[in-house]
């Protein structure tokens, strides 16, 4: 009987060992939602179509044309990555519906980028990918709540927060233009209350605030912010809100030639969405902006080179902004991830893959990732620019010159951050 | 867009009141009990009677019963009589009503001949009471269930299976049978039902409270006069609270207040606080769905209004259009619960308003609240030290006496089948939500207790699984648009509105609960899912609603 016993159990071990190696050897097996052994399939919501879409209706281009030369190239393990993108008109309610479709209709492994602030809450707390184990990979916003690993277990920021971007902003406002009377717009919300807490850890002192409530910024809002900024003699005039804000009170400003010494935070400083606005480029020349990754512009930085190469081909005509970077980036560092998470990704090995590696991963930024088992804290710093007259943002005397800090109390220190070359033809290694 | 249009339309909503708008008159009964008179017909007979507490019951037994009689306990109806004449939506008034219902019908209040026939096929029979007393009535209703249950089992000896099913405050009324009794029921489908007492008075008088403060200071709510005297004024409250919903939803787009406005109201005003922001805050601060029948905050006209439209007004809109439905319930509640317990019942002098405001709602209405300054001067007029917004001050004996309702606990004590809109205002989701999240600890903790069994015995028996909750969700998108872009109200959208579901529906959670009695535990699996998605209905184990506000603790 034992002799039996023993034969079963050596069967046995050789069937399991013969599995074994044939899954080293053959296509990966599909073991989880949305994994194929052809294909990894990933899901977005941001606004498409509306007044809101502006510029960032150019991401999900941006995101498969990097995902298509992904698959072109072998893909992850022989998976094909494809991208299912739908249109929430930047609307929480509509946001909430569309994400229930992509986790339960198109069943995707993870969301990717979802864009907003408001539209990421409402899913948070409506279709709850947490508790379905959904990984929420890289959300297109600033806010810092949502590196709050307790509440959203599996969300990742990837954008530096905006209260870093705060930070930073008071730290070179204390630089440069210590005794200026300082003026600022913001979206009266949780965007806005970042905003508002980076600098106060900053000390930065106002002549004037202006708070404006979303949905309500237009050109005859902006006339009436400008005149609370003239009354107070603002040197400095900075921009911390959405797209059409900064371009309504730029399109406005121009108009009435008031001039003072912008200064645009990244969420509204996209030069070529202000552009398409009918701004002209003139207005925004020698304002001050923002970006964790290098200027679109600077083709002598590998990454920016090869992203508007494959952008070129892959979207003609479309020009490289950086709405357009920072989806090409967020794809890349989401193929490391895919990569790392094993022969066999699941939701779990992803999220276990950035939690362990995520802070290694080679992409454009030229700041550091906060990643680690327990921070799901993404980029931690913006370099400082000057708008050129084309409107390009440009480093202040060609050199990039980069802050880093964190969405609390710690200082605000130059960088000495050295980014790591990219991996061999910008694929996952 | 032309939202000034609304107000019409207002009132065309209103008037469909799920709740109250189809009660007939009929006096109330006061009969003693009296045993049931059957017709002996065939092959339904029907037969009547009374309880000894004197509600009218009705039974009708098919000759082929099989054993399985279902009993069922109809939503609220006032306790005290709306007169005629007073109200635009109720032009007849709205009257007491003690008839029985023995199945759900096509609209509340009624009931459904088509639908007790399909039952009555099966060998089903079907029985309801009109309960002694209307209004919020759990505990006299709960009485009388046992009565009749023990009447019809005396008179039908063959019964062997007992299915009680109600919805709105009969839901609640089915929930409390079951937790008081569970011997007496062998399975139970709760529909759109009504919260705890507690909760439920919270949110009514939070409400009406907020009402008050921001948009009219002469409405009463506590301490109404005694007999028809007390209705007139109770009448009125419900008229002025008709007159807030039309007057802010005729400007939605100018942000203008009720004339009536407290002095607090018309401050904000003056410092550009729009009316819509003040309403939206009053239904997120309460637990009231902002989306409704006729607005998904979803859809816009084409236009500048595609996108203004659902992230700055219609969450407002919405939240006028379930207030209507909520709040004429809440008032004939207030009025009867003031007679019952005393004056000044309620209390909320403890109450931190800006704590029932969730850090996710202020994040994703913001637009439409006008903005976190906006959020803080609206909550700062409900501070308790502003002398604008006097808080109710309950009077001790009769906060005591109000406490002694039965208040329903959401254990699951039999087989339970829960169905629910999610965008129901009453609102039953929030309170599904708790009872089923409240289920999956208590059936770990009965999995884990049979696993410890089985180490000792070696011999495992598996818990059954008892309850199965349905979610009538909405379509992707409803809202409608006319020509010139103005919303279109509509009387029924899925997943809206109160107790509003199809015969189809009403039959599966019937069909379902009968299974359930004859098992010993909820239908589950393929066939059951399939026979849920063909009435409309999904399961979701992932859902996530946000809890009635009193149990924000």
């Amino acid at each position: 009987m034992k002799a039996m016993n023993r034969r079963k159990l050596i069967t046995a071990s050789a069937v399991l060992a013969i599995v074994g190696l044939a899954s080293t050897a053959l296509p990966a097996q599909a073991a989880e939602v949305g994994v194929s052994s052809t294909e990894i399939k990933l899901g977005m919501t941001l606004p498409m179509t509306g007044t809101a879409s502006l510029g960032y209706n150019k991401i999900p281009g941006a995101a498969k044309a990097y995902f298509d030369y992904l698959n072109a190239n072998g893909g992850i393990n022989g998976r094909k990555v494809t991208l299912v993108v739908k249109d929430d008109r930047y609307v929480p309610t509509e946001a909430v519906a569309k994400t229930n479709e992509l986790i339960l209709k198109d069943k995707v492994m993870a969301l990717m980028a979802p864009l907003g602030t408001a539209n990421v809450k409402a899913v948070a707390s409506s279709v709850n990918p947490a508790r379905r184990g959904v990984p929420v990979l890289f959300v297109n916003t600033g806010f810092s709540g949502f590196a709050d690993t307790k509440k959203y277990p599996t969300t990742y920021t990837v954008l530096p927060s905006y209260i870093m971007e705060a930070k930073i902003m008071g730290e070179y406002i204390k630089e440069n233009f210590a005794g200026k009377k300082i003026g600022l717009l913001y979206q009266d919300d949780d965007f806005g209350s970042d905003a508002l807490a980076g600098f106060k850890t900053a000390g930065t002192k106002f002549a004037v605030t202006v708070p404006y409530a979303s949905g309500s910024q237009n050109a005859a809002a902006a006339a009436g912010w400008i005149t609370k900024f003239k009354a107070a003699e603002a040197d400095v005039v900075i921009l911390f809100a959405v797209s059409s804000a900064t371009s309504a009170m730029l399109g406005v400003a121009a108009q009435l030639k008031y001039a003072p010494q912008w200064m645009l935070g990244s969420v509204g400083g996209d030069a070529t969405t202000i552009k398409l606005t009918g701004v002209p480029a003139g207005v925004l020349y020698n304002a001050i902006g923002f970006s964790p990754v290098p200027a679109t512009t600077d083709m002598k930085d590998e990454y920016v080179k090869l992203f508007s190469d494959i952008y070129a081909k892959a979207v003609p005509g479309s020009a490289f902004d950086l709405n357009v970077l920072l989806g090409m980036n967020t794809a890349f560092m989401t193929a490391q991830a895919l990569k790392a998470a094993g022969a066999n990704p699941t939701r779990r090995t992803l999220m276990a893959a950035i939690d362990s590696k995520g802070a290694t991963f080679a992409n454009s930024a030229l700041v550091p990732a906060g990643y680690s088992k327990t921070s799901h804290v993404g980029l931690t710093g913006y370099w400082v620019g000057k708008y050129a007259p084309t409107g390009d943002l440009a480093p202040i005397g060609g050199t990039y010159v980069t802050y880093t800090t964190d969405s609390g109390s710690g200082a605000v220190v130059k960088s000495t951050y050295k980014r790591p070359a990219m991996p061999a033809k910008g694929l996952p290694n | 867009m032309k939202i000034n249009s609304f107000k019409k339309r207002a009132l065309a909503l209103l008037s469909i009141s799920a709740l109250l708008a189809t009660i007939v008159s009929i006096a109330p009964a006061t009969a003693a009990a009296t045993d049931p008179v059957c017709d002996g017909k065939t092959p339904i007979q029907t037969c009547l009677g009374k309880t000894s507490d004197g509600a009218g019951y009705e039974m009708r037994v098919p000759s082929n019963f099989n054993g399985t009689v279902a009993i069922w306990s109809h939503g609220l109806g006032v306790s005290w009589a709306v007169p005629a004449g007073l109200l635009p939506p109720f032009p007849n008034g709205i009257p007491v009503d003690p008839r029985p219902n023995v199945t759900p019908g096509t609209v509340v209040g009624s009931t459904s001949t088509a639908l007790a026939n399909s039952i009555l096929a099966g060998g089903v029979a079907v029985m309801g009471s009109g309960f002694p007393v209307q209004g919020w009535n759990l505990d006299e209703a709960v009485k009388t269930n046992v009565e009749l249950i023990g009447i019809f089992k005396k008179t039908f000896t063959k019964t062997n299976k007992v299915v009680a099913w109600g919805y709105s405050a009969g839901g609640g009324i089915t929930q409390a049978l079951a937790e008081q009794h569970p011997e007496l029921v062998d399975a139970v489908a709760i529909i759109d039902p009504v919260a705890p007492v507690t909760a439920m008075q919270k949110l009514l008088m939070d409400a009406l409270w907020l009402f008050k403060t921001y948009f009219d200071p002469t409405m009463k709510l506590t301490g109404y006069s005694a007999g028809q005297a007390g209705d007139l004024e109770a009448t009125a409250d419900i008229g002025k609270m008709y007159s807030i919903l039309a007057s802010v939803g005729a400007n939605m787009s100018t942000g203008k207040w009720p004339a009536t406005a407290s002095a607090s109201g018309k401050a904000l005003e003056a410092a550009g606080v729009p009316s819509r922001s003040a309403m939206l805050l009053c239904a997120l601060l309460v637990g009231v769905p902002v989306q409704s029948t006729s607005y998904d905050n979803i859809s816009g006209p084409e236009g500048a209004q595609k996108l203004a439209l659902p992230l700055v007004v219609s969450p407002a809109l919405a939240s006028l259009e379930n207030f209507g439905l909520a709040l004429t319930s809440g008032l004939s509640m207030a009025r009867e619960w003031d007679t019952k317990f005393g004056a000044n019942w309620y209390d909320n002098t403890k109450t931190n308003f800006a704590d029932q405001l969730s850090e996710s709602d202020r994040v994703i209405y913001n637009a439409a609240l006008s903005g976190n300054s906006v959020i803080d001067a609206l909550l700062g007029v409900l501070n308790p030290a502003n002398p604008g917004a006097p808080r109710l001050v309950g009077n001790a004996a009769a906060v005591a006496k109000a406490s002694q309702m039965y208040s329903t606990t959401g254990k699951i004590t039999v087989p339970t089948i829960m169905m629910t809109g999610v965008n129901d205002p009453v609102p039953a989701a929030a309170w599904i939500q708790q009872v089923s999240d409240g289920y999956t600890e208590q059936y770990a903790a009965e999995k884990a207790a049979a696993f410890k069994k089985y180490q000792s015995t070696r011999s495992y028996v598996a818990p059954k699984n008892k309850l199965s909750v349905l979610w009538l969700k909405p379509p992707k998108s409803w809202t409608k648009f006319d020509a010139a872009g103005s919303p279109i109200a509509q009387a029924y959208v899925p997943g809206n509105g109160h107790a509003l579901f199809t015969q189809g529906q009403f039959k599966f959670m019937i069909d379902a609960a009968i299974k359930a009695a004859n098992s010993g535990s909820v239908p589950s699996g393929g066939a059951h899912i399939t026979a849920a998605r063909k009435a409309g209905l999904v399961m979701d184990k992932y859902s996530s609603y946000q809890y009635l506000k009193y149990f924000n603790k």
